[in-house]
């Protein structure tokens, strides 16, 4: 028998769910009744988003040049954000079917996954999608692949997952062009964990790849990174539906189930192998996944009294969530601000954004967040460095030797006509230009060195509404640099606002904090004195605003009938006074804080 | 006079209506205004709601309709069957009424004379009374004065408002600058020698230079009490609603800081003394009835929506019209609420600070021993250190603290929020 593991990669929206359910239609995998669309992304927001965000693997069958083959599709993340998992399942692989849009070309995102499959060996077979299209331009696509990844164009295979035409030729292809997997190098056992869930009635199951070796149900197995032991209670393949089996062999990929409770005893890029008869070294490649990007949940209420509730309902949510996804990490903060949160880091922007997401969505709570922050890496006088994402968390500046901040390698694909408003933006952002590459007529791919804190506000939205939503950019961090990095304080009236602190380039953050200062303004109301609002750098002033002081404040009239509710007001607004946060004799209202912090500009 | 404020429609249904009106009392919602009435011995003022209006005024939030004259019978009997339940529970003789609204001179003649004739008869009223009814400029002619003076009235409150018609329009005012002066004139004709002019400043557009000439020309008219209010945007009402659409600007903070500035100094250039911080008034002609609100005394209510005051105990008359107009003798009764000694004691603090005069020394003594009260005393020493205070003879507010009352007076409320005592007293016990 033969066997050939392979993955989809494609840019969002190229059709790679509906190529993938199509190819298990075509090995009677699934009838067309059984098929619900898209069968592998099974969770609503990866549907709604058309992203798959959970990696698993399904096998089926089909029959080339008379022979039977055990095809592997290996599912992979679609973003970047991603990029360990979507290299851990393509390792587990030996080939990948590279997914374009026949009316879209190459897109950001299909540059960054065809690279990746290229480091990782894999053979790549080009498929042009949707050909059914009448703006389709199969031709045209071709040449982009030959151009940016090097691909023959001649040995592009076009098809429509949609209408099914090209899917026989291409299950051919892969069972023609893909390689046979490498026999086992070893007499023990080494499968590759490349993907996980939590299901609540089963626990953690494992998606693994063997590469040495074998695994049978009921084997006590190890885990050489965590160094965990487990039993197989369950072993079994998805056909697409799981069908448990005694024995899965090399070459193979399978899932376990093992009585494992949490997703921290699971890393992915870990070996298993064998308690009994352990294998001398891992398989290469394991890494811990490192978060780039941080930001705080608040539950959002501005109502003391059911302030506990809110915060034991986000907290649940952030638990459950943890359990699903090991890859974002939370620790419980209590900003002065806003109360009591989880300060949570992230893989990326879009990671950010699915687990707010879904904490609202499946964990039902309502939550404030407040703007990202990236992690700094700080190198100190003794030559130690340490690693921080709050500013509040600086050492004492005579310790501090530089201050480093995350570098992304940004890759922008364009129509020409943007070229010269998104060079703009990139230098407004501190980019250094990298290279400018010709992608078809109408279309080229910039390349920048982005601070990974300037792209995260709004970078992509800006992207999108200068290109008109045509551009499209990927993004992967490449090192810690040094700039001239400072911590910015907001004083009240002389006294710091730590809340308020960040860490920004000292060349923008007059700019900065004067937009800071306005919000700030605008928020606090007119007290008996005069209130200076002021932003600075060490001992230095940078910026600053006045709230002036209350003239005049007495109710005009006050007779019988006003008086109940003239005295409730006044106890209302004196309530209100008191869960404002005071800084010195200066009341903050928590709406100032949230303008600040919160998302946005 | 403006006494009562918008209530939405009271939500108790008819079977608790009905246990009220037995007079069963258990739990404190159930308090009707047969309770209140055991302790009208206390009571030497009254409060009486005439709710109808030609038409709402923008910047009111008062309870008021535009009725009919059918609705304007039926009214006047009704409220004259409340005269008759509560006058023999009330003692003590009047010193004090006060007739506001809505628009209390618009009710027809007849029934007006009859309605102001009810009251002399039913009430017992002191020697030196001092009897007040509210009235628009446009409806104070002769024969309305003279019903007015020969019914027992000798004080009218004209809402003048502004003599700039643009400032008029914007409050939505139809009176002419010029009726203010004949409808006085015709007052005092009548024999009405005391008169107050209402004045608002602050209104949208309006300039330094307007204000002051609003001011000369009521100065002219010499009245003998003026009341000047800044303009408040009360929400439920149609100005409030077209400043938050932004059709129209609230005036600068500043500029209507000046107005407040300007209107003190040149009234008392006139002659006039700021009684309290919105009342200026001649010699011996400060509202009586004014006067007992911020002295914290008690006060009986009648017509619909009028709030009353007896001892600590708050309430109001049910505000619906229709509802009140069903009923007979005693209305319904219901926002009502029993103040602790200590919320009492805020409560007198916060009344007594509007006056200039404030609150005799002795008496500030008392309210500060109350139990639970006491923390006001550092609180009071703090304002007195920050020039907002001031406390020899008496406890009362600086010129620099009469600007900012309010942030003094929210200092000296209650602390915790259990200022309404949720125990039942004894609707039967004397105080």
């Amino acid at each position: 028998m033969h066997i050939r593991n392979f993955s989809i990669i494609a840019h969002i929206d190229h059709g790679k769910s509906t190529l993938a359910d199509r190819l298990l239609q075509a090995t009677k995998a699934v009838t067309e009744r059984e098929s619900r669309d898209q069968l592998l992304d099974s969770m609503d927001l990866e549907r709604e988003r058309g992203i798959t965000i959970k990696a698993s693997a399904v096998t089926v069958h089909h029959t080339y040049n008379g022979e039977d083959y055990e095809l592997n599709f290996i599912d992979t993340p679609g973003h970047v954000d991603f990029t360990y998992e979507v290299s851990r399942a393509l390792t587990a692989c030996e080939g990948a079917l590279l997914v374009v849009d026949s009316t879209q070309g190459v897109e950001a995102q299909t540059l960054a996954n065809a690279y990746l499959a290229i480091e990782n060996n894999l053979d790549l077979i080009p498929v042009v999608n949707k050909i059914d299209l009448p703006s389709a331009d199969p031709d045209k696509v071709a040449m982009e692949i030959e151009q940016l990844i090097g691909l023959p164009a001649e040995d592009c295979i076009n098809c429509s997952a949609k209408t099914g035409e090209g899917i026989i030729e291409l299950l051919d292809l892969i069972c023609s062009r893909l390689p046979e997997p490498e026999p086992a190098k070893i007499k023990q056992t080494r499968a590759l964990i490349f993907d996980s869930h939590y299901d609540e009635y089963r626990g953690v199951v494992v998606y693994f790849r063997i590469f040495d070796g074998s695994l049978k149900k009921g084997d006590r197995i190890l885990m050489m990174g965590t160094g965990r032991t487990f039993t197989i209670t369950e072993l079994g393949r998805y056909t697409p539906t799981p069908t448990p089996t005694q024995e899965i062999g090399t070459s193979q990929v399978g899932y376990m189930v093992a009585a494992i409770k949490t997703l921290e005893d699971v890393r992915v890029g870990d070996t298993i192998t064998l308690d009994t008869d352990p294998a001398g070294e891992p398989l290469s490649g394991y890494e811990e996944p490192k978060q780039m990007v941080f930001c705080d949940f608040y539950p959002a209420s501005s109502d003391t009294g059911s302030k506990k509730t809110e915060f034991e309902t986000l907290r649940e949510a952030v638990e459950k969530l943890r359990l699903n996804d090991s890859s974002f990490t939370f620790e419980a903060q209590h900003s002065e601000a806003l109360g009591f949160g989880f300060r949570c880091g992230f893989l990326g922007l879009l990671h950010m954004e699915i687990v707010q997401e879904r904490l609202e969505r499946e964990g039902g709570a309502e939550i404030i967040q407040t703007a990202p922050t990236v992690n700094y890496r700080i190198e100190l006088t003794d030559d130690t460095t340490i690693d921080i994402h709050n500013p509040a968390d600086l050492p004492d500046p005579t310790l501090i030797k530089h201050i480093c901040e995350p570098i992304v390698r940004v890759e922008i694909i364009c129509p020409d006509e943007n070229i010269g408003d998104l060079m703009r933006l990139c230098e407004t952002r501190r980019g250094i230009f990298k290279g400018q590459k010709f992608v078809s007529a109408g279309r080229q791919m910039l390349d920048y060195e982005l601070p990974l804190a300037e792209i995260i506000y709004d970078f992509y939205d800006k992207l999108k509404s200068i290109t008109r939503g045509y551009g499209t950019m990927d993004y992967e961090i490449i090192e810690f640099r040094a700039d001239k990095l400072v911590k910015v304080g907001i004083l009240v009236n002389g006294d710091p606002v730590e809340a308020l602190s960040m860490i920004c380039h000292r060349d923008k953050a007059v700019a900065r904090t004067r937009i800071i200062l306005l919000k700030l303004r605008k928020q606090i109301d007119r007290h008996q004195f005069e209130i200076a609002l002021q932003a600075a750098i060490g001992g230095k002033i940078i910026a600053r605003e006045t709230v002036k002081s209350v003239r005049k404040n007495v109710t005009a009239k006050c007779y019988g009938g006003d008086i109940t509710r003239k005295r409730k007001l006044l106890e209302k607004q004196k309530k209100g006074k008191r869960r404002m946060k005071a800084i010195g004799n200066v009341h903050i209202p928590q709406e100032a804080f949230l303008s600040i912090l919160e998302q946005g500009d | 006079m403006p006494f009562v404020e918008k209530t939405p429609d009271t939500t108790s249904n008819p079977l608790t209506q009905f246990i009220n009106n037995l007079g069963a009392s258990q739990g404190r919602n159930t308090i009707n205004a047969e309770d209140c009435l055991a302790q009208a011995s206390e009571v030497s003022g009254l409060y009486i709601h005439i709710p109808f209006c030609f038409h709402k005024c923008h910047y009111c939030d008062f309870y008021s309709i535009v009725g009919d004259e059918n609705q304007q019978t039926k009214f006047v009997e009704r409220l004259v069957s409340e005269f008759a339940a509560v006058a023999p529970y009330i003692t003590q003789p009047i010193e004090t009424i006060f007739i506001g609204g809505g628009t209390p001179t618009l009710i027809e003649q007849n029934l007006l004379s009859k309605m102001l004739g009810a009251i002399a008869t039913h009430f017992t009223l002191a020697q030196d009374y001092e009897w007040t009814i509210e009235a628009n400029p446009e409806t104070l002619t002769p024969d309305v004065s003279t019903r007015l003076a020969e019914g027992g009235i000798n004080r009218v409150s004209i809402g003048a408002q502004s003599f700039d018609i643009d400032c008029l329009k914007t409050l939505e005012r139809w009176h002419t600058p010029g009726s203010v002066a004949k409808s006085m004139q015709h007052v005092r004709n009548a024999g009405i020698e005391n008169v107050n002019l209402d004045l608002i400043f602050g209104i949208p557009n309006q300039t330094m230079e307007v204000f002051r000439n609003d001011i000369k020309q009521t100065v002219d008219l010499s009245p003998e009490h003026i009341s000047a209010y800044a303009l408040t945007y009360e929400p439920n009402t149609p100005l409030y609603v077209r400043e938050q659409r932004g059709d129209l600007q609230k005036i600068d903070e500043d500029l209507e800081s000046r107005m407040f500035q300007e209107t003190m100094t040149i009234l008392e250039a006139h002659g006039y003394e700021q009684y309290e911080i919105s009342n200026y008034a001649k010699p011996n002609r400060s509202c009586k009835h004014n006067l007992m609100y911020w002295n914290n005394k008690s006060w009986w209510p009648c017509g619909p929506a009028a709030a009353g005051h007896i001892s600590g105990r708050r309430w109001r008359n049910v505000p619906k019209l229709s509802q009140y107009l069903t009923g007979f003798g005693l209305p319904s009764i219901e926002d009502v609420e029993t103040l602790s000694e200590n919320g009492q004691a805020g409560e007198a603090l916060m009344l007594g600070l509007r006056l200039r005069d404030g609150i005799q020394s002795d008496r500030v003594d008392q309210l500060l021993q109350v139990k639970g009260g006491q923390w006001r005393r550092k609180v009071i020493e703090e304002h007195i250190q920050q020039g907002n205070l001031d406390f020899a003879s008496s406890l009362r507010l600086t010129s620099k603290g009469l600007m900012v009352a309010d942030s003094i007076i929210g200092d000296l409320l209650m602390d915790e929020t259990s200022m309404v005592d949720t125990t039942m007293q004894d609707p039967n016990a004397k105080k």
